[in-house]
């Protein structure tokens, strides 16, 4: 239920709780010492009187005077109203008791040393009591026993009262900490709405935006640095797929419009039967290249999603090369072209996928090798990867091409885009999906008349 | 050979009838699922060629009812959409095949041929012949007018389909299929110098020329 809670009120309500509880602790501790300090005024009083009784019942030296030992100590002690008082005699005889006198039993247990005296506490009729007693001798060497207890209730009184304010204190000030939690917590937070308000305000159409990372306090900047991450990869995935879009569009118009002209032209007058079929023909061939178009982008789509790895089994690559080099035999001999394999390695995954993957670096490569050239394919094992090298020779493809290669429809010479011969465009994307989809990666270097395009896999 | 299509789209529908019909195939036409399934429930097709998205019933419908009604000729499905569910739940039902649209009609035409062929194995000759061209497959050895012709052992595959099939037109897709188990379409014009060369032994030096490109569907071999 505290998950749901709002941070402000969290931030309150343990301001109040924590604030109340030290507050409370300090009360507790403030009245325990005061009572402590009550208890040692009220032993410091009864020490005196008992010390005055212990002086004038030392000065007795006969039985007279013990019988005549009540007047000094009523004119010492009965004064006192809220004062108890008894005496008692060697026999246990009462020597002198205030009216009211009625002290537990448990203090005729009597120490002589006053020091070690305790402070015993009582009710009775409603009244706090403490008391103190000890045992004194006379001058004739006879015991008088003495008990004095004062009545507390103004010392209880003013502790009572002592209390009461505390509490009202304590919990006045724990109401005005759980205020002033509760307003600074909104200030505090005050980045964090911010933030909402600005996370808002991005939409599809602004993407671009960013959190103020830098303007955030610490605790929040790495939580607006995540957030404008996962805007990047969103804007960049965005990015990317209205490109597409908008490439698809690009990428049919211009043969769906050909096709659209040669057909209405053909049909604005008559023709001989021949000049028909040629343009059927014709286009025949145009809507093959556009359905393998509209295949391949679903096949991309796939493998970009992850959809298309059905199957995990060991794939030996060096196989797959050699049934694609009998595949592409005829044209690489047509044109003198010299295809090579060395070493082996085997991958997990699918192998039909990746049979296409090595058929579109492999065509892709023989497109651009010049007669009398030479296709070379390399499977090495290398710091934990295997790596599986396409080179071939011809054309250098400058640098600023090299990333771009792996783009839907990214042509080197935008002039090819419909040149007999060319692909859809896709080859590249296709395998770079497909090698991503077996957690590799593929990349491309060209320099000196050497293209080479490495497919990585995880080893 | 009788063919059952159902089909709603009506362009298509007319176009596979129409094109069945010129290829020497008695075709009938349904244009949604209850027709479709009346008629094959109650007919005798060689061969069901089912769209899957159809209104009333659609074409895993028709394919359940028609296999629990003990009807057993082979069906081929067509359909706009290539999940692997689909094609997975096609061939569970006992779909024979299956085709994404779009496809050339000559692959279409390939794929009913293949599938009408299947169930009627019967004994695979061992020596094609088509006009004075010879293919002895025991041998494997290739002769024309008694004239011994060396091959490759992929152009020896690649007449062997031809001859097998003399008369179709082969689509590029499926000459890569059945000759070098590559099951997608090349970029490259690898078919095309493939049969150049075929041709430059087979045809080039004599009379009649018996391959023929077909352009925008593919190659065929027959006899003129």
């Amino acid at each position: 239920m505290i998950a749901r809670l709002s941070l402000t009120a969290r931030l309150t309500l343990l301001f109040t709780l924590g604030s109340g509880a030290v507050l409370l602790a300090l009360g507790g501790l403030v009245g325990g010492a005061i009572e402590r300090h009550f208890e040692e005024l009220d032993r410091a009083e009864l020490t005196g009187k008992l010390q005055h009784a212990q002086h004038l019942i030392a000065q007795v030296d006969s039985l007279a005077q013990l019988e005549r030992l009540s007047v000094p100590l009523g004119d010492a002690f009965l004064a006192h109203h809220d004062l108890l008082v008894q005496v008692l005699g060697p026999d246990q005889q009462v020597l002198l008791a205030t009216p009211d006198a009625q002290f537990p039993s448990r203090l005729q247990v009597l120490e002589t040393d006053l020091a070690l005296a305790p402070l015993w506490t009582w009710s009775q009729d409603g009244k706090n009591y403490r008391g103190l007693a000890a045992t004194f001798p006379t001058a004739m060497g006879t015991q008088v026993q003495v008990a004095m207890a004062i009545d507390s209730e103004h010392h209880d009184a003013f502790l009572r009262t002592l209390q009461r304010s505390l509490w009202l204190f304590v919990a006045c000030a724990a109401l005005l900490m759980g205020l002033l939690g509760w307003f600074a917590a909104r200030r505090g937070l005050a980045p964090l709405r911010s933030m909402r308000e600005q996370a808002a305000a991005v939409t599809a159409h602004s993407l671009d935006r960013r959190l103020p990372a830098q303007a955030v306090p610490a605790e929040l900047a790495d939580l607006a640095a995540t957030l404008n991450e996962m805007l990047e990869r969103l804007e960049e995935a965005f990015r990317r797929l209205s490109d597409f879009s908008s490439d698809l569009a690009h990428e049919l118009r211009t043969p769906i419009s050909n096709l659209m002209m040669q057909t209405q032209v053909a049909l604005s007058r008559p023709r001989d039967a021949d000049s028909y079929r040629a343009i059927l023909e014709s286009n025949a061939e145009e809507f093959e290249r556009l359905a393998r178009m509209i295949a391949d982008m679903l096949f991309l789509a796939k493998a970009e999603n992850g959809l298309a790895i059905v199957q995990d089994e060991p794939v030996d690559l060096a196989r797959e090369v050699r049934d694609l080099f009998d595949f592409y035999e005829a044209l690489a001999d047509e044109r003198h072209i010299v295809l090579a394999l060395m070493g082996d390695g085997m991958v997990q995954g699918d192998r039909l996928m990746l049979r296409r993957a090595l058929n579109n670096l492999l065509s892709n490569a023989l497109r651009h090798t010049p007669p009398g050239g030479r296709v070379t394919v390399t499977i090495v094992r290398q710091e934990g990867q295997l790596l599986l090298r396409v080179e071939n020779t011809g054309e250098t493809i400058p640098a600023q091409h090299l990333d771009r290669l792996f783009e839907r429809f990214y042509r080197v010479d935008p002039a090819r885009q419909h040149a007999a011969g060319e692909g859809t465009g896709l080859g590249l994307a296709i395998t770079q999906a497909i090698l991503r989809a077996h957690r590799g990666a593929v990349s491309a270097a060209s320099e000196s008349g050497l293209t080479v395009f490495t497919l990585r896999f995880p080893y | 050979m009788k063919i059952l299509i159902v089909e709603d789209e009506p362009k298509t529908g007319d176009y596979l009838q129409q094109g069945l019909a010129e290829s020497g195939f008695v075709v009938e036409l349904a244009r949604n699922g209850v027709d479709g399934l009346h008629l094959a429930v109650t007919g005798d097709h060689d061969l069901l060629v089912l769209d899957v998205m159809l209104p009333g019933l659609s074409g895993w419908q028709v394919l359940e009812t028609l296999r629990r009604s003990g009807k057993e000729m082979p069906v081929l499905f067509l359909t706009a959409r290539d999940q692997v569910e689909d094609r997975v739940r096609g061939l569970e039902l006992g779909a024979d095949d299956y085709l994404v649209k779009p496809f050339a009609f000559s692959e279409f035409l390939a794929r009913v041929r293949t599938l009408l062929r299947r169930g009627r194995s019967g004994m695979e000759s061992t020596a094609l012949r088509v006009a004075d061209l010879e293919l002895d497959l025991l041998r494997r050895r290739v002769a024309r007018g008694g004239q011994r012709i060396e091959l490759t052992a992929k152009e020896f595959a690649l007449l062997e389909l031809l001859m097998r099939r003399q008369g179709e037109v082969l689509p590029r897709s499926l000459i890569a299929s059945q000759v070098w188990d590559m099951n997608f379409d090349s970029d490259t014009n690898v078919i095309e110098v493939a049969m150049r060369r075929l041709r430059a032994k087979v045809d080039d030096a004599f009379e009649p020329k018996l391959i023929r490109t077909v352009r925008g569907m593919g190659y065929v071999l027959e006899a003129p």
